[in-house]
C-alpha cells in the first residue's frame, strides 16, 4: 500500500531489479533517496573501505570481505547499472577463487556464481563449467538456480533432469530440492495440460497447412533445395512443452530425408551435460560476431567493361597538379579548445577487438593460471597483481602503502583515545 | 652535528662520500653517495632550477619528510634543511625562482617551503592523498597544479586558501608532468590527459592510452625549438609509450619500448618484467633516464630509438631520478618501492640516493640535436 514513506518504492518499482533474498526496506529506502539526493559521498567512502579492506585483509576468510561488498552494492544501488560495478565486483570475485577448492561447497561461493551467471548474456554456458569445475556439486541453491534457467528456455526436460542429478550428487539441504523440483513438476503438468487443450481447440482447422520441418518441394528443372536445419531454440520453440517422452510428434516421422534434431537420441539415459572432457569453460556461442574482421583474401575481382573486356583496378594516380599549399600554412599550435576537447575520437578507426563475454575471460584467466603452474608462461610481471587488481578498481604500489598506513594511523588514534579516556577516568 | 633528525649525521652509514671500496649490491655503479638519506621510501627527487647558483637537491620521503641538500662541485652533498608533513610526501618540486619549494603529501595538503626564512605554509588541500605537484609560470600567471587520488586536478594560486580552479578527471591521478604550455596527467584505468595552459588551464585531448597496463609515471619532452611536443609514458610492465601530440606521421612517429626485463626471450623460464618507477628527460640532449622496479637504470635516445646504457642491479628498486638544469649529474633513489606488497617491506633496510656524471653518458647517438 502506497502509504507516505512508501511512495518512492512504489514509484521506483520497475527500476528495481529482484533480489533473490528479497530487499530490506529501509535499504531500499535510503538508497532511493540517497540517489535522489545526489549524496554520493558516502557511497563512495563505503566503497573505498570495502576496495581497501579487500587488499588489507589477512585472515582465514576472504571471501567474507567480497560476499560482504556484493551484498552491499546489491541493496546500494537498486537498479544495479554501471554505476554500482556490480558485474565486474561479482566477476572478480568469482575469478578470485576458481582456483582455490576450499570454497567450491561454501554456499556463499555457490551464490556468487549463481548471480555471475545472472549477469552472463549465456547462463546455461557458466553452470555447465560450474558443474565441470566442481563447484558447488553437493548445494541445491546451485541445481535450483541451474533449473530456473533451462526452465526460462521452455527446456523442461532438462530442468527435470538437473533435478536429478541434483539428487544423484546428494545435495545438501535435500528438502528443500524436493520441495522445488515439486513445485517444478506442478508447473510442468500444468503446461502439458494447457497444450493439450490448445490442441484439441486446434483440431478444427482442417486446412491443408504446410507441415513445419518438412523439406520443401522443389519445383521445375533445378533441383537445389534449401537446406533445412532447425537447431537448438528454434526446435525447442515448435515443440512448446514437455514433448521428451513421446516421439517427436510434430517433427515428420514419414520423411526420412531430414534428420530432426532429437533430444532423446542424441545422449545415452539421462542426458548430463559432458563433464570431463572440460578444462576450460565453453565459448561462447555468438560464433558469427567472434571472427576478428581481416583483409579479404587477395583476389581481386576483375572489373569488366561493358565490352566484356576484364580491367584491373588502376593504382590510385598522383595528381597530375600540385596540391594548392597556403605559405602561411604552419603545423597547428596548441591553442584553447573551446569545443569539447574531449570527443576527439568521432570520426576515429575503431580498433578491432576480440568479442569478450564474461565467460570467455573465465577461460583466459583459467588458461594463464595454468600455464604458470606448468611453467608455460612467457612472461610474469614481478609485481604483486593480485593485490593491486583484487577489487572493482585497480591501485597502484603506493595507494596500497597507503591504505595501510592510514590502518596503522588510525590503530594508534584508537590506542592513544583509550589511553586518554583511562587515564581521565583514574 | 647531525642536521636531521636522530638516525643519521653527516657522512652516516660508514661510507665514504665518493662511494664504496667494496662492492656491495647496495651500491654497483660506485656513484656518490648523498649524506643523510631519508629513514624510509624516497618518492621523489628535483633539483633547483638554473635561475639559482649552485645545485640543490631535494627528496621526499614514506617517513613524512622532505630533505635538501646542496651539491657542490666537488661532489660533497651537504644537508641544509628539512620540513614534516603529516603523512607520506609523495611529491615536490621547486618554483622558478628557487626560492620556494611545494611538497604534496598523503595527508591531502600541499605546503609551500620557503627556503630562505625556513617556514612552511599549507597552500592547497584536497579530499584525498596528492600524488602530483607541479608549479606552472605562465607569462599572465603563476600557479601550482596538485593531482590528486580524488579525481581532480586543482590550480591554486599561493596567496588563497581556495583553488583557483578545479578539473575533475575521470579517475584518480596516478603521475603528471607540466612544460609550459602543456601538461599531461596519467590517471588509474589507463586513462591520459593533456592539457593547455595558455590564458588559464583547460582541457585539451584525451588520448587512448598506447600501453596496455597501468600507468606509472609520464615525462614530457620538447622538440629542438625547445617547445613541449610529447611524452614519455611507463608502465607498470616494463614498457615505455613514446608519443607525440601532432606528429606528421603518427603511426611511424609514436612507439613503444621493453624495458626493465630480465633474461632475454630465448630462455626457456619466462621473461621477469618490472615495474617503470620515473623517467626523466635530459635538459641538453634530450635524450631519457628510467628508472625501475628491478633495481635498475637506462638510458636511451629515442630519437635514435636505441638504448644508451643499463647499469648493474642494485639490491632495491630505485624509486625515483632527477636530472639538475644543467644535465650534468643524474641523481637516483635506491628504496623499496611497495612493488611486492607489504610483506616484502623491510623498515630496517637503508635507503639510498645517488649522484652520477651525467654529462657523457647521455649524449644522442646520432647528433640530432
Amino acid at each position: 500500500m502506497a502509504e507516505g514513506g512508501d511512495v518512492d518504492w512504489e514509484l521506483s518499482k520497475e527500476n528495481i531489479q529482484p533480489l533473490r533474498r528479497g530487499r530490506a526496506i529501509s535499504a531500499l529506502h535510503q538508497a532511493l533517496s540517497q540517489q535522489q539526493e545526489g549524496d554520493s559521498s558516502a557511497i563512495n567512502q563505503q566503497r573505498q573501505a570495502f576496495e581497501s579492506e579487500l587488499r588489507m585483509y589477512d585472515g582465514d576468510d576472504p571471501l567474507n570481505v567480497w560476499d560482504r561488498y556484493i551484498r552491499w552494492t546489491e541493496q546500494t544501488f537498486p537498479q544495479g547499472g554501471k554505476e554500482s560495478n556490480l558485474a565486474t565486483i561479482l566477476e572478480r570475485a568469482v575469478t578470485r577463487f576458481t582456483e582455490e577448492n576450499t570454497y567450491f561447497d561454501d554456499p556463499r561461493y555457490v551464490e556468487l556464481w549463481i548471480k555471475f551467471a545472472g549477469n552472463c548474456p549465456e547462463p546455461l554456458d557458466i553452470y555447465r563449467y560450474i558443474q565441470a569445475q566442481g563447484i558447488g556439486l553437493k548445494q541445491a541453491s546451485l541445481y535450483i538456480a541451474w533449473s530456473e534457467e533451462y526452465e526460462n528456455h521452455g527446456n523442461y526436460r532438462k530442468a527435470d533432469l538437473v533435478y536429478q542429478e541434483g539428487f544423484k550428487k546428494g545435495a545438501e539441504p535435500h528438502n528443500k530440492l524436493q520441495q522445488f523440483h515439486k513445485a517444478l513438476q506442478a508447473r510442468v503438468s500444468r503446461q502439458v495440460m494447457l497444450n493439450v487443450e490448445e490442441d484439441d481447440s486446434d483440431e478444427e482447422h482442417t486446412q491443408p497447412e504446410r507441415v513445419s520441418l518438412a523439406e520443401l518441394k522443389s519445383r521445375g528443372k533445378k533441383k537445389a533445395i534449401a537446406p533445412i536445419n532447425r537447431v537448438g531454440s528454434a526446435i525447442r520453440s515448435v515443440h512448446s512443452g514437455m514433448q521428451s517422452h513421446a516421439a517427436p510428434a510434430l517433427g515428420n516421422a514419414s520423411n526420412s530425408k531430414l534428420v530432426v534434431f532429437d533430444e532423446n537420441k542424441s545422449h545415452a539415459g539421462p542426458s548430463e551435460p559432458k563433464l570431463e572432457a572440460w578444462k576450460a569453460p565453453p565459448t561462447s556461442k555468438a560464433k558469427e560476431n567472434e571472427q576478428k574482421p581481416g583483409v579479404w583474401c587477395d583476389v581481386k575481382i576483375p572489373q569488366k567493361t561493358k565490352f566484356g573486356h576484364t580491367l584491373m583496378a588502376p593504382p590510385p594516380p598522383k595528381p597530375a597538379f600540385q596540391p594548392f599549399v597556403e605559405e602561411s600554412d604552419q603545423p597547428p599550435t596548441m591553442t584553447p579548445c573551446k569545443i569539447n576537447p574531449a570527443v576527439n575520437t568521432v570520426l576515429s578507426a575503431r580498433k578491432p577487438c576480440r568479442e569478450e563475454t564474461p565467460l570467455k575471460r573465465l577461460q583466459d584467466h583459467h588458461q594463464q593460471h595454468n600455464e604458470a603452474v606448468s611453467g608455460k608462461l612467457q612472461e610474469q610481471g614481478m609485481y604483486c597483481k593480485e593485490l593491486l587488481l583484487s577489487g572493482a578498481t585497480e591501485f597502484c604500489f603506493e595507494e596500497l602503502r597507503a591504505e595501510r598506513y592510514f590502518k596503522k594511523m588510525r590503530q594508534e588514534v584508537g590506542g592513544q583515545k583509550d589511553e586518554a579516556s583511562a587515564s581521565a577516568s583514574n | 652535528m647531525s642536521l636531521f633528525g636522530t638516525t643519521s649525521g653527516f657522512g652516516a652509514g660508514g661510507t665514504g662520500v665518493f662511494g664504496n671500496a667494496t662492492t656491495d649490491s647496495h651500491n654497483p655503479m660506485k656513484d656518490v653517495e648523498v649524506t643523510s638519506p631519508p629513514d624510509d621510501s624516497i618518492s621523489c627527487l628535483a633539483f633547483s632550477p638554473p635561475t639559482m647558483p649552485g645545485n640543490f637537491l631535494i627528496g621526499g620521503s614514506w617517513a613524512n619528510d622532505v630533505r635538501c641538500w646542496e651539491v657542490q662541485d666537488n661532489g660533497q652533498t651537504v644537508p641544509k634543511a628539512q620540513q614534516m608533513h603529516t603523512g607520506p610526501v609523495l611529491d615536490a618540486c621547486w618554483s622558478d625562482d628557487g626560492s620556494k619549494v611545494f611538497t604534496a603529501s598523503c595527508d591531502k595538503t600541499a605546503k609551500m617551503w620557503d627556503l630562505n626564512s625556513n617556514q612552511a605554509m599549507q597552500i592547497a588541500q584536497h579530499e584525498g592523498p596528492i600524488k602530483s605537484i607541479h608549479w606552472i609560470k605562465a607569462p599572465n600567471y603563476s600557479c601550482i597544479m596538485t593531482g590528486s587520488w580524488d579525481k581532480t586536478l586543482k590550480f591554486w594560486d599561493t596567496r588563497s586558501p581556495n583553488p583557483m580552479m578545479s578539473l575533475q578527471m575521470p579517475e584518480r591521478s596516478y603521475c603528471a608532468d607540466v612544460v609550459y604550455p602543456m601538461a599531461v596527467v596519467a590517471t588509474a584505468d589507463r586513462g591520459l590527459i593533456v592539457y593547455q595552459l595558455e590564458n588559464q588551464p583547460s582541457e585539451f585531448r584525451r588520448i587512448d592510452s598506447p600501453l596496455k597496463h597501468q600507468h606509472r609515471c609520464v615525462a614530457i619532452f620538447k622538440d629542438k625549438q625547445n617547445k613541449p611536443t610529447g611524452f614519455a609514458l611507463g608502465s607498470i610492465e616494463g614498457r615505455v609509450a613514446i608519443h607525440y601530440i601532432n606528429p606528421p606521421n603518427p603511426a611511424k612517429d609514436n612507439f613503444t619500448f621493453k624495458c626493465h626485463r630480465s633474461n632475454g626471450t630465448n630462455t626457456t623460464t619466462p621473461q621477469d618484467i618490472y615495474a617503470v618507477n620515473a623517467i626523466s628527460f635530459h635538459p641538453v640532449h634530450g635524450t631519457l633516464a628510467t628508472v625501475g622496479s628491478d633495481g635498475r637504470f637506462s638510458f636511451w635516445d629515442k630519437d635514435a630509438r636505441t638504448k644508451l646504457k643499463t647499469s648493474e642491479q642494485l639490491d632495491q628498486p630505485i624509486t625515483a631520478c632527477a636530472f639538475n638544469s644543467n644535465g650534468n649529474i643524474f641523481a637516483y633513489a635506491s628504496s623499496y618501492d611497495w612493488s611486492k606488497g607489504h610483506e616484502y617491506y623491510n623498515p630496517q633496510k637503508k635507503n639510498y640516493i645517488f649522484l652520477r656524471n651525467a654529462a657523457e653518458e647521455l649524449k644522442p647517438r646520432n647528433k640530432k640535436w
